[in-house]
């Protein structure tokens, strides 16, 4: 029968020539991913072949049909698989017929609506986080081409804001499903949970990664998730943020399932903690002044100076003890020998140390995680800052060319709330010449009276010189060099070609050039300082020659120098006078106009605000994380997976942890009895084991976050060298970010929550009879 | 109606694939306020009965009803608040906590169901007075003799006044004199509370002093 379908199944199969198709999804169909990969296939390839109107729908139809049997045919394999009971080969004993065990006769294998519990839950979590997020966020005018028509409705959170209040609550909606599901059952509900995410949870992620790859699912869904996949994009690989998210809305989930049980998997809901910790703290006594002290000292010093330290002071003490114990013996016996026993008392057993290992493990973890991101971040604000002093917050501009009405703009602009300050400029790629060398550089034509609005500039300039010099180019002091030409002070305009044949002529008063501000690195690389003459060449307009066409050329005044700590824009930017700029690139108006907000954080919002003040097309609006997205999203990602990596140190700590827990219960198994027999149920000895996993976690947590914030400041404070040939920036700098901080600890308490879950599960399972027998 | 009812339980082992069938098809009724011996040769299955009565061990099957209630029909929070509320268990071995004071572990009962500290406290330290260790509330088990740790976990099946106590031969390792205190405690406590006592003892003098007297052979309890 089964063969029959299978061979039907192939015949099928070849007969659509999907073979490769259809082994790849074999796989997944196993476990039952099959049948629902088809039918996303199938949907997705639905309007490209209507659109095609050359649609095989025979193909779509095999694909799905084979799926699903494929699909069937797993699931039927796994059933038999499980419902096949060996079969009772001895005759009935003796209690043949008597009551069975009660609880025994009561088991149930499997729970629809604990599955129903989680799979709705997880799938329930997703979708609070994309409608909330959607919701939350939706009201922000988007950039995007003709999107501030349909801005409206919705609140206007900012994006990043709208996805942390829709995650907390998404993880709260996984966390009490979970938590239910697992009360109700009473029990974990593995395979629940399994099928519960396998089936409800996978779907959204996996179509929210298809929607990336396939373009046209991007089409149907990309505008209506643009909120979610846009906090997504700010990673750069938005498909590691879903899975990420996911595994965290799972994360909590789990959680949730374990503190349901752990809290009601006795048979009713339990949260005091009184009793559990005051039996945690006797078993593993972590809060001690000298463990903590101990560790922090290894921490903040280093393993081998403390040992030392230790050493020496216990030798010491040794041996004035014994000294005394043996001079009180002298006198009296008893009271040496009591002394002696004191002494004893105070010797460390092996899960002690264990106990210390593992505080001292989570503590380096989070130490590492603290210190390291937080210098991370440091590079992030410290570029953050270079960026944004150099730059705009946001740039407003058109679609297509220029902005010759950028008056009237900047008008409509000053409206808009949020906005501190703006200035238009004009932009361009031109080459720079000196007498010694030559340079590609970007030109900016500005407003010296605005510019300060919006960028640091003017703070910039070196020697304490002044924007306001463009304006009077007549006061540039010029090297007066012998060989400086006098060409007549009429803006310069024109008078470059000639340069070679004026310089024949008798030095007299340097002419008066337009004035231009460059950086150090490229008056460095150019050999010129303040009061130099370079020429500006633009590949772009031509001029009209005595020979043809030619570059159009102008000679400027260096003015002044400026300094922004980014070797980017030291190197690569020089300024002119917007007016200046507009008769060399015969550009009317400006090229745009660059604003700065009160709130850099809100910059996408309120440029989206800016460009509906506008009146929306031809006009958009940029702000600075769009601009420069790849460079943040990369330090990010780098910033992400740094976290990632460092993580496994605590991994490592939770299985110290779990290595830990087990030995106290396997040391405890009698005192396990004990307690059972005294009335403590299932549900409060795995709080007894979790709380002392949880001790060791969050001493370990808080000594690493004590450590390492000391670190961080001694950083900061005292600061470590760098190489400013190689980094551009004197001392490595730190930032410290409450919030990644305050994540690095609960993380770190989270796994050793999670790490000590098993042991503890391991020890409510102790029969009470096991350690009551007599040895 | 009895305090406590068994019906009809079978308990098996199974050792190597051999199955030992240790109690087979046991009923019995234990009224209130009784105290009962119970002997029986070593491996007879004495202490495996004891368990099956305080809910310690799961019976293969039949039931054991308190109070008209099936005791196994109940969810684990309930059987362990029974166990709590309503059983005082002592062993052969003191089995007292270790890291705990003989205060403490007296009082630990008491502090499972939560009760207030001070008042747990304070009751616990007029039991220890009551079994003549007032002066070793402070120590741990590990500094106590074997007597006075027996006697502190007298104590502590005795501190939430459990309507059953079940002894399994509480005086095993103790020399007779010493012994002989523990059956005299039990019997007061027995006389005073009105506490349903089963005692499994080898001692037949103390066995037969008891009003009521039980043997456990070939997986049978009888009167004897
Ligand atoms: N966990 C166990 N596994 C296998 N056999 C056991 C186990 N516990 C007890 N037994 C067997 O069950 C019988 C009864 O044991 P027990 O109740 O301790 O006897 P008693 O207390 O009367 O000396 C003995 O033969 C013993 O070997
Ligand atoms: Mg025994």
């Amino acid at each position: 029968m089964g063969l029959l379908g299978f061979i039907l199944l192939g015949v099928a199969i070849s007969g659509a020539g999907a073979w490769a198709e259809v082994s790849t999804a074999l796989g997944l169909s196993l476990v039952g991913w099959g049948g629902l990969l088809q039918v996303i296939d199938g949907a997705t390839l639905l309007p490209v072949q209507a659109a095609a109107g050359e649609a095989p729908p025979v193909l779509h139809l095999g694909f799905l049909l084979s799926g699903v049997l494929v699909w069937l045919g797993g699931w039927a394999l796994i059933a038999h698989g499980i419902r096949r009971a060996p079969e009772s080969t001895v005759g009935a004993s003796p209690a043949a017929g008597a009551t069975l065990y009660p609880r025994l006769a009561r088991y149930r294998d499997f729970y629809w609506s604990t599955l129903g519990a989680y799979g709705g839950g997880i799938l329930l979590a997703e979708l609070v986080l994309v409608l909330l997020q959607t919701v939350l966020s939706s009201g922000v005018p988007s950039t995007e081409l003709g999107a501030a028509r349909d801005a409206g409705g919705g609140l206007t959170l900012p994006p990043t804001g709208a996805f942390a209040i829709s995650l907390v609550a998404a993880a709260m909606v996984a966390f009490v499903s979970g938590f239910i599901g697992a009360s109700r059952a009473q029990r974990l509900a593995l395979p629940e949970a399994t099928i519960g995410v396998f089936y409800l949870g996978l779907p959204v992620p996996i179509l929210l990664t298809l929607m990336e790859r396939i373009p046209s699912l991007q089409l149907q869904l990309g505008y209506r998730l643009r909120e979610v996949t846009y906090v997504a994009g700010l990673l750069g690989r938005p498909e590691l943020a879903y899975w990420l998210t996911f595994t965290g809305l799972v994360l909590a989930l789990v959680l949730g399932i374990n503190t349901g049980f752990i809290a009601a998997g006795s048979g009713r809901v339990d949260l005091k903690l009184g009793f559990e910790l005051f039996v945690a703290r006797r078993h593993v006594a972590v809060f001690r002044p000298s463990l903590l002290l101990g560790t922090l000292a290894v921490l903040m010093f280093g393993i081998i100076p403390p040992l030392l330290v230790y050493f020496i002071i216990r030798a010491a003490e040794a041996a004035v003890e014994r000294t005394r114990i043996r001079s009180l013996g002298l006198s009296d016996p008893l009271a040496s020998s009591e002394a002696l026993h004191r002494l004893k008392l105070r010797e460390q057993s092996p899960t002690m140390m264990m106990t210390a290992l593992s505080v001292g493990g989570v503590g380096v973890g989070v130490m590492a995680l603290i210190i390291v991101l937080s210098v991370m971040s440091g590079f992030e604000a410290d570029l953050q800052k270079k960026i944004l002093g150099t730059n705009a917050h946001a740039v407003v501009s058109r679609y297509a060319g220029d902005l010759p009405e950028y008056a009237k703009v900047m008008e409509t602009i000053r409206k808009v709330p949020g906005i501190a300050g703006q200035t238009p400029f004009i932009i361009n790629q031109v080459m720079i010449a000196s007498e010694g060398n030559v340079d590609g550089v970007i030109i900016k034509g500005i407003d010296p009276a605005t510019v300060g609005e919006v960028t640091d500039l003017p703070q910039n300039i070196l020697g304490g010189g002044s924007l306001d010099i463009l304006y009077t180019p007549e006061k540039i002091l010029s090297r007066a060099m012998p060989e400086e030409d006098d060409a007549p002070a009429k803006g310069g305009a024109e008078d470059s070609g000639d340069d070679i044949i004026r310089r024949a002529g008798k030095p007299t008063k340097p002419a008066v050039l337009p004035g231009i501000v460059i950086g150090r690195e490229l008056a460095a690389s150019l050999r010129v300082v303040v009061g130099d003459r370079v020429n500006v060449v633009s590949p772009l307009g031509t001029e009209l020659g005595p020979t043809g066409p030619i570059p159009k050329s102008r000679a400027f005044r260096v003015a002044a120098v400026f300094y922004s700590g980014m070797y980017e824009y030291d190197s690569k930017f020089v300024y002119i006078l917007l007016k200046e700029a507009q008769d060399f690139f015969n550009i009317q108006g400006a090229t745009g106009i660059e604003l700065k907000v009160f709130d850099i954080d809100d910059a996408r919002r309120i440029a989206g605000q800016v460009v509906k003040a506008l009146g929306g097309y031809p006009y958009r609006a940029r702000d600075w994380g769009e601009m420069n997205k790849n460079l943040f999203s990369a330090l990010r990602l780098e910033k992400l997976v740094m976290g990632i990596i460092l993580s496994i140190i605590i991994v490592v700590a939770a299985g110290l942890i779990v290595a830990t827990v087990i030995m106290l219960v396997l040391e405890k198994r009698k005192e396990i009895s004990v307690l059972k027999a005294l009335g403590v149920s299932d549900g409060g000895i795995v709080k007894i084991f979790l709380a002392e996993g949880l001790q060791i976690g969050v001493a370990g947590g808080l000594l690493g976050l004590f450590s390492g914030l000391a670190w961080c400041v001694f950083i900061e404070k005292v600061g470590i060298k760098l190489d400013p040939e190689v980094y551009y920036i004197p001392a490595l700098p730190v930032r410290i970010e409450p919030l990644q901080t305050v994540l690095a600890v609960v993380i770190a308490v989270l796994v050793t929550y999670l790490a000590s879950i098993y042991p503890a599960l391991k020890a409510s399972s102790v029969e009470p009879v096991e350690g009551l027998k007599a040895e | 109606m009895a305090l406590l009812s068994i019906r009809n339980v079978f308990k098996s082992y199974f050792l190597h694939g051999k199955r030992i069938d240790v109690l087979r098809a046991v009923s019995l009724d234990l009224e209130k306020g009784e105290l009962v011996s119970l002997v029986g040769a070593s491996g007879a299955g004495k202490s495996t009965f004891l368990h099956v009565l305080g809910t310690l061990d799961a019976p293969a099957a039949g039931e054991v009803f308190f109070e008209d209630r099936s005791v196994f029909s109940m969810n684990d929070a309930e059987i362990a608040e029974f166990r709590n509320r309503t059983i005082g268990f002592v062993f052969q071995s003191h089995y007292l906590l270790p890291e705990f004071t003989a205060l403490e572990n007296v009082a630990m009962p008491a502090l499972i169901q939560r009760r207030e500290r001070a008042g747990a406290y304070a009751y616990a330290r007029e039991l220890l007075e009551r079994v003549g260790l007032g002066q070793r509330v402070d120590h741990r088990p590990g500094e106590l003799s074997g007597g006075e740790a027996q006697r502190v976990a007298l104590a502590r099946a005795l501190v939430l006044k459990p309507a059953i106590l079940l002894a399994d031969e509480p005086t095993g390792n103790l020399d007779p004199a010493t012994g002989e205190g523990i059956h005299q405690l039990l019997r007061d406590v027995n006389r005073e509370l009105g506490i349903t006592a089963v005692v499994v003892t080898h001692n037949e003098t103390l066995a037969r002093s008891m009003p009521r007297r039980l043997r456990l052979a070939g997986g049978q309890v009888t009167e004897a």
